[in-house]
């Protein structure tokens, strides 16, 4: 079994390196489409007129409610009838990036709503208007205390990348999967990767909550949910 | 004249039997591997409490997806071969008991030392103090998490359309491929995913009004 | 008299803090003594060694007679011996006012279910807890309320002893009255009790002995028109004055 791993590791390592950075490529850029999508949504749904409010919602639980991967197969292979052709890493960095952006509006909303009332009051009192109020004085503090979810967004998506397996684009199930199907020693593959997928995403729960610990202030609370 | 999506909605309909059998069975196994996780985790020793979390972390670091081609693809190599649908039970099983763990562990310290230091001041032991204080409070804490695994676990067996389980996912694309339009049955699965986690949401909501105690759940602050 | 309760010598250190330095005194069947002193100075420690929630360094302790610090003791008998009224109350928050005073006398002294009531509802009656709040639940309680409730629970059990840790800090001033009062008539009727408690007030009018706590250790003790009125020992003169500042401001009402 050893001796079979350090096989695969020695001869193919070029192709699980080019499916780590594949990999790798699909959670930075759909996180950061999330990042930016989560924060919006959340502050138009907070703060925005009454209509958009509503349709933002509409966004939020039709793609929570729904799989990822049936999100991935609506842009990728549905898409083209409408004139709108994706290569299949571009398609998946969208479909996984607009559903990791209804999740993260859930995230920044659920911070926004925990930041005390009488946080707004002081800084309307002191003449900030609604949007200076909530750049400077709520934003600062809710996003702190969104972050230990945003960092779990992060591993989740290390995670779910992996269906883009499905749309051929060569990360590292795919590769996995290649690497299986021409030494058919599946276990070890899948063991290699597994140590990869695992490596990765303890790196970035480590990284991350040393991110918190610089950024904490006290009293602005770091609540973390259940998962 | 062509087939249209409508003609093969009962295509897509018998997948759902397939669906929520994986979905149940697998929050089940979860269940049933993750609560004896979870006290080992609170009361075991010391070693088994680390033993016990690093694993969860593992798990729980891995993709669905490899964890369903480690038990599909690579358990033949050890002479253990599964058919598609106990395989991703099992994948399904095993990671959902990783989260169920977590939940349940973080519901028993939701509900505070000092409940504990409560109980034990009266005069009941460790057990009956987690059985008759902790416990039934961590239960009813732990209910929103639990409609949330079981929506993320419904969702999440779409995946096994990987390795040939003829799910709800898998029969929309089957019938996507004979008709050549894939939006419709697309949208037609994305519906059904929508009305089995909406309903499952408003039930345990009934569910979690119904076992509901002032200041303890039912969305009132602790 | 009965020496119901006995603390010799005890230690107790976290890590490097050293939070108990030799703490010895004992308290007579029927007696109040208050413990007074600065925060972090070991006092809520001391009450938890004495409860067995946490275990000493070194010291012994013993109750009408018996040492309950000698490994293999059965801790959860000795803990339905002394009772804890906790700071923040601890109700448990998915049992009614009445379910919580019952929890331990059906689960710990296996009573029957209808005797168990009928001791609870005494036990509530006798903190003033009428029948209008015995199926609420603590969340539906007031402060004042929610440790009547705590202080009923811990009767009903019978106990020895009966622990106050802050029983008042957590209350809103208009709330206390209520609490001491019942500690009052507790006390007069006979409970052996020990007090933590910054209510001087309290401490002038029912304790036996005021002791001073600073540092790990009693500085100071002696009946409490001395310790309170002419404190001899520096730092209680200290703690007292600034104490009796916040009554003279009218925050203690």
């Amino acid at each position: 079994m050893i001796d079979d791993i350090l096989y695969i590791v020695e001869r193919y390592w070029p192709l699980l390196l080019e499916g780590l950075k594949n990999t790798i490529i699909i959670t930075a850029a759909s996180y950061s489409i999330g990042v930016a999508l989560g924060l919006s949504l959340a502050l138009l749904r907070s703060y925005g007129p009454k209509a958009l409010a509503a349709a933002v919602t509409a966004y939020v639980e039709a793609f929570r409610g729904t799989p990822m991967l049936v999100q991935l197969f609506i842009v990728y292979y549905s898409l083209p009838a409408f004139g709108i052709v994706l290569d299949p890493l571009t398609a998946a960095i969208v479909a996984i990036g607009l559903n990791s952006g209804a999740y993260q509006s859930e995230y920044f909303r659920g911070a926004l709503a925990a930041i005390p009332r009488g946080q707004w009051e002081a800084a309307l009192s002191i003449g900030l208007r609604k949007w200076a109020a909530v750049r400077y004085v709520i934003l600062p503090q809710a996003w702190r205390v969104a972050l230990p979810a945003l960092t779990n967004e992060l591993i989740y998506l290390l995670k779910y990348s992996s269906i883009a397996y499905f749309v051929t684009v060569p990360e590292l199930v795919f590769m996995g999967k290649y690497i299986g199907s021409r030494t058919y020693m599946y276990l070890q593959v899948y063991t290699v990767i597994t140590v990869i997928y695992v490596t990765l995403a303890l790196t970035i729960s480590e990284g991350m909550s040393r991110l918190e610990r610089r950024l904490s202030v006290p009293g602005v609370s770091i609540t973390g949910r259940g998962q | 004249m062509a087939l249209t999506v409508w003609d093969y909605l009962p295509v897509i309909f018998s997948g759902i039997t397939n669906t929520l059998i994986l979905t149940l069975a697998g929050v089940g196994l979860g269940f049933a591997l993750g609560i004896p996780m979870a006290f080992a985790e609170v009361l075991g020793p010391r070693p088994v409490q680390l033993a016990i979390r690093w694993v969860g972390r593992v798990i729980r670091g891995i993709p669905l997806l490899v964890l369903l081609f480690i038990i599909f693809f690579g358990f033949p190599n050890i002479g253990i071969t599964l058919p598609p649908i106990p395989s991703a039970i099992l994948a399904i099983g095993i990671r959902s008991a990783a989260y169920q763990a977590q939940l349940f562990r973080g519901a028993v310290e939701g509900v505070g030392y000092g409940q504990l230091e409560a109980a034990l001041s009266i005069g009941l032991t460790r057990w009956g103090a987690f059985r008759h204080v902790i416990l039934p409070q961590a239960l009813r804490l732990a209910i929103p998490g639990w409609v949330n695994e079981f929506t993320i676990v419904l969702k999440d067996t779409s995946l096994a359309y990987a390795i040939g389980v003829t799910e709800v996912f898998t029969q929309a694309v089957h019938v996507a491929q004979v008709i050549l339009d894939y939006l419709t049955p697309l949208l037609v699965v994305a519906a059904i995913y929508f009305t089995i986690t909406f309903t499952a949401s408003r039930l345990a909501e009934s569910v979690y009004r119904r076992v509901s105690v002032p200041g303890l759940g039912g969305g009132a602050a602790l | 008299m009965t020496v119901v309760l006995k603390v010799e010598d005890l230690w107790k250190s976290y890590k490097k803090n050293e939070v108990l330095r030799g703490v010895t005194f004992s308290v007579n069947e029927g007696e109040t003594k208050v413990i007074i002193g600065p925060s972090g100075t070991g006092k809520s420690t001391l009450l938890r060694c004495i409860n067995l929630l946490v275990r000493p360094d070194k010291g012994r302790i013993f109750l009408d007679g018996e040492e309950i610090t000698r490994p293999g003791i059965n801790e959860a008998r000795v803990r339905s011996r002394i009772g804890f009224v906790f700071q923040h109350f601890n109700l448990f928050l998915h049992l009614t006012a009445l379910e919580n005073v019952m929890l331990g006398l059906t689960k710990v002294k296996g009573m029957p279910k209808e005797k168990a009531e009928e001791a609870a509802k005494k036990a509530l009656l006798s903190v003033g807890i009428t029948e209008d709040l015995w199926h609420k639940y603590p969340a539906q309680l007031s402060g004042g309320q929610k440790q009547r409730v705590a202080i009923a629970r811990a009767i009903a059990m019978n106990p020895r002893l009966i622990l106050f840790d802050e029983p008042t800090s957590a209350l809103d001033p208009e709330l206390i009255g209520e609490v001491l009062k019942v500690m009052e008539k507790l006390a007069k009727e006979g409970m052996t009790m020990l007090v933590v408690t910054h209510e001087i007030g309290f401490a002038m009018k029912v304790a036996d002995e005021v002791m001073f706590m600073d540092g790990g250790r009693i500085i100071e003790r002696g009946p409490p028109q001395e310790v309170i009125l002419r404190p001899k020992n520096e730092r209680t003169r200290r703690f007292l004055s600034r104490i009796w500042e916040l009554y003279d401001l009218g925050v203690r009402g």
